[in-house]
């Protein structure tokens, strides 16, 4: 996996190469062709539009964050309790298994206006929104870690007359903790694109709530300034949690 | 860097554990799937009615079958056009997402100065330039591909690239001293070794294809279970929202199902199948 | 080893190839017969009888017979008429309202209304007969949700009209559902007459009821407005008349047999409720049919009202500079339709 990553210093210039040009391109073709804002505004705009309305955008960034980290604790605990009832309790696995499937068979912005109508427009339903994207994916990642355990391991911790809960807590969950932590740090993306979406359907505030304003005010600068800003907080939410990982995982 | 990879690996690892014991036949699959059906229609109509839920909350499922049955063009017509969106979106996005994979792979300067953008490309909500994509692709079937495209692209290249990383050297250095070409080395070692790894990824993105049509459906268009999600949800219809949500299940699960069986026949190597 | 590749290619490009002709059925038929111009019109919201009219004038063959190959694109959540208008995506929009297209031109977008299809405001405000907002300064303390897309500005102006500041009432953004009015965790509810009223209607009876209406209030609010771009008044001003004959007939048709009409529209959205389409298109006539519309017609600009509008928006902050009235609202396209043909 760290394959991917670009290590060297060689690779983190070519990535900010990349991004220059990306930018730069962009910039010459919305100065050049003098496209509107409402087609595509330039970079320096954005930029600028976010300076300008960092008041506002900021207020609205946190409360969308608000909202995805809140549902995405609860979409944690959810998943990682579940998973380890089933380890606890096989005879679960035969109900919850299949549910949580079919439940997942549907795709997360299928349920938003459903979750709407049961939970208002407030930051409920967008926290309830996002646990639920979150719950499935760790409550997956978890369950894969857990059943990861070599049962030689398991057998010998019998032999020296370890319970279920002290083989959970000494073997089987360090042993899934690489995997789990990564289940987490995927989820991390998606719960803030989650609220936002569910904002723009409906909301008192946040990012996705500033995007559909913008929209109905014909402010196509705010909608980018938005759209950047909610990048930026989901690349920080992504790295804070890699973070956590790297630290936690120290021995790999 | 593995938003999607990771992801991915972990549907696999479930997806091998949901599988049951080895069972003689397609026909005890079949009534195993059909009786975990009828439980689960029973236990729905039976607590609706048991606990008097009130039909805002979860209506009985025998009457969203039997709107659904007042309707059924709707319904076909809708499953049909997200089903054809979700297809074109997917097959852009599997075929998109393993040659850029592949060049990655080839390229490393490439891949440094493209990947980063890659991946802050999938922190923007799709929703949220919808409005663009219709500006750009009209109201065209196109503009929904397009979406499911941009959601399913990425977890593909990731794939690829690892699955691709995970040749052996050493294979790929006999081969060389056999006089194999490039093309060569690619479609008789590296391609296979990296399939499992693409089957992984793309699993995941018939699921995502499928989100990507039903939001694209959301940006002003008559057909589409998108489109009855919507309509269902502003009129506060609640018997519709879940007639659109049992298609847009049936969609995910079939899809899911014969992405999942493609991978069985053709990755039947695999040591995790 | 080319072969299947090559195969698989021919695969992907007839499946896109099916799937662009599937995107255009209308391109296909068009090609044979004599060549109709293609032109597009995008609705403010999604099928229903507010739309009735063009829908049936779509299905009889009016816009045919004026010779308009024309494709009518709903609209969404996320979607502004005024937008998809000025950047040639769409030839014909049915947007928000004056307060849409006085935005709209006040940014620099290039659109122009040709007509206006609810002559007076189509929202109300409403409150249950027995509870505590017996007048406007009973809304001072209270909970009012409303649609920060426009009722907003309305309901400001109501206030202030009284003498009462927007701070004073807890103004929210209205969800999707009345059931918080119905429940009762709010005071005030914005409803339009054709949708929301009706819902609410179906759950609690209609004398139970209290509403507020901005024409009591001195506050006309015309919406349901007909748009083009600058460069499509200029340049086909013939394809925008021909596109207005044909909507006109279509409207009086659908006036002159409802149920037929809400037959159009259910054939275009299935799951949609009769009962709720049918009191729709009543509510949508007597909407269009009110104030001037009586004596000039459907789809009629009355300039008294776009310049009360005008001036409600600028004095609200809604748009930042007095706007050039005429070049924003041309009356000639309708007015070249003879008068008969206007009215129902």
């Amino acid at each position: 996996m760290s394959a991917a990553l670009p290590s060297s210093s060689l690779a983190v210039q070519r990535g900010v190469l990349g991004a220059v040009l990306l930018v730069l391109c962009w910039e010459g073709l919305a100065r050049g062709l003098h496209l509107p804002s409402y087609v595509l505004p330039a970079v320096s705009d954005i930029l600028a539009g976010v300076w300008s309305k960092r008041a506002l955008l900021s207020e609205a960034a946190g409360y969308t964050l608000l909202e995805a980290l809140v549902g995405y604790g609860l979409g944690c605990l959810v998943g990682i309790g579940l998973a380890v009832a089933i380890t606890m309790l096989p005879v679960l696995r035969t109900v919850i298994l299949p549910a949580a499937t079919a439940i997942n068979a549907v795709p997360v912005v299928g349920y938003s206006p459903l979750i709407l109508l049961w939970f208002g427009i407030g930051v409920v339903s967008k926290m309830v929104m996002v646990a639920m994207a979150v719950s499935f994916t760790v409550f997956l990642s978890t369950l894969a870690g857990l059943d990861r355990v070599d049962r030689r391991a398991v057998d010998l911790m019998r032999s020296f007359g370890a319970g279920r809960l002290s083989i959970l807590w000494r073997l089987r969950l360090p042993t899934a903790l690489p995997l789990l932590l990564a289940g987490m740090r995927v989820s991390t993306v998606r719960s803030v694109i989650i609220a936002i979406i569910t904002e723009m359907l409906g909301a008192y505030g946040g990012l996705g709530w500033v995007i559909y304003q913008a929209v109905l005010q014909i402010d196509f600068v705010q909608v980018w300034s938005a759209i950047f800003v909610a990048s930026a907080a989901s690349l920080s939410f992504f790295g804070l949690i890699g973070l956590l990982e790297r630290k936690i995982l120290f021995w790999k | 860097m593995s938003i999607g990879s990771t992801a991915s690996l972990v549907e696999d690892k479930a997806a091998a554990g949901l599988r049951p014991g080895r069972l003689p036949g397609w026909m005890r699959k079949t009534a195993r799937l059909l009786l975990g059906l009828a439980v689960t229609a029973l236990l729905w109509e039976g607590s609706v009615q048991l606990f008097g839920i009130r039909p805002a909350y979860l209506p009985r499922l025998s009457a969203i079958l039997a709107a659904m049955a007042a309707t059924p063009r709707a319904y076909l017509d809708g499953f049909l056009r997200t089903l054809a969106e979700t297809l074109i979106g997917f097959a852009a996005g599997g075929a998109f997402g393993v040659l850029i994979g592949i060049a990655f792979f080839r390229l490393r300067a490439l891949r440094e100065m493209i990947f980063p953008i890659f991946v802050v490309s999938q922190t923007i909500p799709v929703i949220a330039f919808g409005a663009l994509v219709v500006l750009w692709f009209g109201n065209t079937l196109l503009a929904k591909a397009v979406i499911a495209f941009y959601l399913t692209f990425f977890p593909v290249t990731v794939n690829t690239l690892l699955g691709l990383e995970t040749v052996d050297p050493k294979l790929v250095a006999l081969m060389k001293s056999f006089g194999a070409s490039n093309r060569q080395l690619l479609l008789r070692l590296q391609l296979p070794t990296a399939l499992p790894h693409i089957f992984v990824a793309l699993r995941l993105a018939s699921s995502l294809s499928l989100v990507g049509a039903i939001v694209g459906e959301w940006f002003g268009d008559t057909t589409g279970i998108g489109v009855l999600l919507l309509q269902a949800m502003y009129t506060e219809n609640v018997v519709a929202l879940w007639g659109a949500l049992l298609a847009a299940a049936l969609l995910g699960t079939g899809f899911y199902a014969v992405v999942a069986a493609a991978e069985r026949r053709l990755v039947f190597w695999s040591a995790e199948q | 080893m080319f072969k299947p590749t090559l195969s698989r290619r021919h695969a992907l490009a007839a499946v896109a190839a099916v799937a662009l002709t599937a995107g255009f059925p209308a391109a296909s038929v068009s090609a044979a017969a004599e060549p109709l111009a293609k032109a597009s019109l995008r609705l403010k919201w999604l099928p229903q009888a507010q739309f009735a009219g063009f829908y049936v004038a779509a299905a009889k063959g009016y816009y045919k017979a004026e010779g308009i190959d024309l494709t009518i694109n709903p609209g969404g959540p996320n979607l502004l008429t005024e937008n998809l208008v000025a950047t040639g995506a769409d030839t014909f929009g049915l947007s928000g309202g004056t307060d849409s297209v006085f935005a709209a031109r006040d940014k620099g977008l290039p659109v122009v209304c040709i007509g206006v299809s609810h002559q007076i405001t189509p929202f109300i405000f409403v409150t249950r007969k027995d509870g505590p907002v017996k007048t406007l300064q009973d809304f001072k303390g209270k909970t009012v949700t409303t649609w920060f897309t426009g009722a907003n500005h309305v309901l400001n102006g109501m206030l202030a009209k009284e003498g009462i500041k927007a701070d004073e009432v807890k103004i929210q953004p209205q969800q999707v559902s009345v059931t918080p009015f119905v429940d009762g965790s709010v005071d005030v509810i914005t409803a339009t007459y054709y949708n929301e009223f009706y819902t609410i209607q179906s759950r609690m009876p209609k004398d139970s009821l209290k509403t507020f209406v901005a024409e009591d209030y001195g506050i006309t609010f015309p919406r349901d407005t007909l748009i083009v771009s600058e460069t499509t008044a200029k340049e086909k001003p013939d394809l925008v008349k021909a596109f207005l004959r044909a909507s006109l007939k279509g409207w009086k048709d659908a006036f002159a047999d409802p149920k037929g009409a809400v037959d159009t529209v259910m054939a275009v959205a299935p799951t949609l409720d009769r009962a709720q389409q049918e009191f729709m298109l009543t509510e949508v006539k007597r909407l269009m049919m009110a104030g001037k519309a009586g004596q000039d017609g459907l789809f009629w600009i009355d300039p008294d009202a776009i310049k009360t509008a005008h001036d409600f928006f600028l004095k609200y902050g809604v748009i930042s500079k007095p706007l050039d009235l005429a070049a924003a609202y041309d009356s000639s396209f309708i007015q070249s339709v003879p008068l008969p043909e206007r009215m129902p």
